[in-house]
């Protein structure tokens, strides 16, 4: 009797998943979103996961794609590496053929070299990565393979467009660099060090310094104590994160004026912890758009409106809007779900901006291209900063644009495609 | 060296040291003394930042910095007496597993309370000014006010370990409970105090400290190793092992930051260069600066090894 129930059991299990089987093909397209949720990143990864599974939604809400619609599966990998390699297994034991992730570039190398195997291995099931905010620059460069896009510009791109802005303002001098210890930190330090000295040679670097990482310094009273005798009046970082929050705050207490230049400064994320200090000394960012800009169009306005309706914050970026759009695009341009016909129609593809410009996927080593802008943090202007539920009365100004020429390099890409 | 640069490690280091020991002091008490390895110390510092920043929503900052260490200590107290009173007896291991557990059940409750972003707690606007001045930069009055404080903290531990009754008390309730007992004195209940006072201590750092660097879920994960470099350094249970030790690790690690020099600048003074290229590179361009926060953990080991006891212990770790 014992063995007759359990056949009979293993008989359901086996039709029904048979069942969801056959399902897959009209059943929704199923995204693997995989980020920090618990831990000491989880409030970057939430906010990653807020604005993919807002932005599929409004795809699904205008008719999804093709009649299929998007379901994002958020997946906590904890920051660990070995959580994101069995992640991405599960996800694949799944019959889950999308990978998204953003939070932490080591982790998207992880995926990048665990897919690069699998794909060469199991064709006719690869797995598509959409990288959403991942940034260092060897993924579309040396490391860059077919089944990776990079929605987000490059460390090497941004750091191109900070000194594109810093070469045109003349009040910038003397730049100490001030960067977090890994592979990103160290990138961006490169990156700066090699640009300034190449397109903004009258600028003097008085100082590079790489930090330990991950809040792992709790008083940056020395450093700051270095920056002042230095002499800097310009400081170019990459920090994010309570390495960049601290910052910001002793400097604050220290008096000490210099210009911050950088990315991830007021990540919406440590906005909190600064609150008006961001002010003290002028902070300027660059990003694919201005957060705040009240004159967006109306169609970017409602999308916006709906960000903060299920999110309770304004929309920091806007990669994951057109990483939607275009992949919603390539799924109708290939008629196909496939990953492979997608990836092929992804290559050379065009999104739009907000702005009215356009956004290119770089077919030679799938890498975003865009118009970028330097932003200024200021007291609020028309339309100021939410986030969860917090205002703070704040606003980006735009103080100049970077158009995408200047920031578009040459890679070392060699693409293998299939 | 200028004299400027002195002047700042020797600031600097004196700030971030008393922090340090506001920090570890009360661990001074529980680990040192009563030999419980709380290896969740830090967590109460957590939670002492988090009432903080929530009594001064609802009142002020001085309410807080009163009333929150109290709850914070008594919190603690009640975790001695329910949680590892009972354990004691299955020795260290059983106590460690206790509060290595307890530490992630209080991260995931902050979490769930105030969520996984920081909050906005902000430095008193009475004491939010600029003070003094050191060569051209800012100390706020905040900063000389944690100084002081916890100065006066060490003063008032170290004499009522000393020089009062209560004191002798506990310390005897710790060395030779029995007698104690059997002279009348409730040796569970002191140890519930000295836990629960060493907590409230914990959770005053967290009060004074959280609107400076930062209140958020992973606080009390990043700072919970350091608390224990200095209460081993200083010696166990010695409270002004523990002030040494600060003091030292603030100092070393200050001054550490300020020295932007390598291998490769021994190198070159003793005639030959290192390829920029080369493997060997990475190794000897890292400069002692970058290495700074890895320094109160090499001095660990150096006292582990050389003076297991600590710089003012009594008894072997």
């Amino acid at each position: 009797m014992q063995k007759f129930k359990i056949l009979l059991i293993t008989l359901f299990g086996f039709i029904y998943l048979t069942a969801c089987e056959k399902k897959e093909s009209t059943g929704p397209i199923k995204i693997a979103a995989i980020e920090p949720l618990s831990g000491p990143y989880a409030a970057v990864g939430k906010d990653i996961i807020d604005t993919v599974t807002y932005s599929a939604s409004v795809i699904n809400k205008n008719g999804g794609i093709n009649g299929r619609m998007i379901e994002i599966v958020p997946m906590d990998n904890a920051m660990k590496a070995e959580k994101t390699t069995e992640l991405l297994r599960k996800a694949i034991d799944d019959g889950i053929r999308f990978i998204t992730q953003g939070g932490g570039s080591s982790h998207a190398l992880n995926i990048i070299k665990q897919l690069e195997k699998y794909n060469s291995r199991n064709p006719g099931k690869e797995v598509l990565f959409l990288n959403n905010s991942a940034v260092t620059t060897s993924f579309t460069n040396e490391d860059c393979t077919f089944f990776h896009f990079r929605f987000d510009s490059n460390v090497d791109m941004k750091v191109a467009g900070l000194v594109s802005h810093m070469s045109k303002d003349n009040s910038v001098k003397k730049v100490y660099l001030f960067n977090q210890n890994y592979v990103y930190g160290q990138t961006f330090r490169k990156t700066a060090t090699r640009m300034l000295e190449k397109n903004a040679p009258r600028i003097k670097i008085v100082g590079d310094e790489l930090i330990q990482p991950f809040g792992k310094v709790q008083d940056f009273n020395p450093y700051i104590t270095k920056i002042k005798l230095s002499g800097a009046d310009t400081v170019l970082t990459g920090n994010w994160g309570p390495d960049a929050y601290r910052f910001v705050n002793a400097l604050k207490d220290s008096g000490l004026k210099v210009k911050l230049f950088g990315i991830y400064i007021s990540q919406p994320a440590g906005m909190a912890a600064m609150g008006k200090n961001l002010l003290f000394n002028d902070v300027v960012v660059v990003k694919e758009f201005n957060p705040t800009n009240s004159n967006a169009p109306s169609w970017y306005k409602e999308f916006e409106k709906g960000h903060i309706e299920a999110t309770g914050w304004t929309p920091d970026a806007d990669r994951m809007r057109f990483m939607f759009e275009m992949f919603k695009s390539a799924i109708e341009k290939s008629n196909s779900f496939e990953p492979k016909d997608i990836a092929y129609a992804l290559e050379g593809m065009e999104g739009k901006s907000i702005d009215g410009g356009k956004v290119v996927m770089r077919a030679d080593d799938h890498q975003i291209h865009f118009d970028m802008q330097a932003l200024l943090l200021s007291e609020k202007q028309e339309q100021s900063i939410l986030y969860r539920n917090q205002d703070f009365d704040m606003s980006y100004v735009n103080v100049g644009n970077i158009p995408m020429e200047d920031i578009t390099l040459d890679t070392s890409c060699e693409m293998k495609r299939p | 060296m200028s004299i400027e640069v002195l002047l700042f490690i020797i600031f600097n280091g004196l700030l971030y040291g008393m922090f340090l020991f506001m920090l570890s002091s009360g661990l001074t008490l529980i680990f040192g003394m009563m030999g419980i390895l709380n290896f969740a110390h830090a967590s109460f510092f957590m939670i002492g930042a988090y009432l903080g920043y929530q009594i001064s929503l609802y009142s002020n900052f001085w309410i807080a910095i009163f009333f929150a260490p109290i709850i914070v200590g008594y919190m603690g107290a009640m975790v001695e007496k329910y949680g590892l009173r009972n354990i004691h007896k299955y020795g260290h291991i059983a106590e460690l597993l206790f509060t290595f557990g307890l530490f992630y059940i209080i991260e995931e409750l902050v979490q769930m309370i105030w969520g996984k972003t920081p909050v906005s707690y902000k430095v008193p606007e009475l004491l939010n000014f600029p003070l003094i001045q050191i060569s051209g930069m800012d100390y706020p009055a905040y900063s000389i006010f944690r100084l002081v404080l916890s100065i006066l903290i060490f003063l008032a531990i170290y004499r009522v370990l000393s020089k009062t009754k209560t004191g002798l008390i506990i310390k005897a309730s710790l060395t030779n409970p029995e007698i104690v007992a059997a002279l009348g004195h409730n040796v569970p209940r002191v140890f519930s105090n000295v836990f629960g006072f060493g907590c409230g201590l914990a959770g005053l750092a967290g009060v004074m400290a959280g609107n400076v660097i930062g209140t958020e879920p992973s606080m009390a994960l990043l700072l919970g190793p350091i608390v224990f470099v200095v209460v081993v350094t200083g010696g166990l249970g010695s409270i002004k092992g523990a002030l040494v030790a600060s003091l030292i690790i603030g100092m070393m690690q200050t001054a550490a930051v300020s020295l932007e020099l390598n291998l490769n600048n021994a190198f070159q003074y003793l005639g030959f260069n290192v390829d920029v290229n080369s493997i060997l590179n990475h190794f000897t361009s890292i400069t002692i600066s970058q290495l700074s926060p890895i320094v109160p953990y090499l001095l660990l080991i150096i006292i582990l090894i050389a003076r297991p006891r600590g710089l003012f212990g009594k008894r072997d770790v």
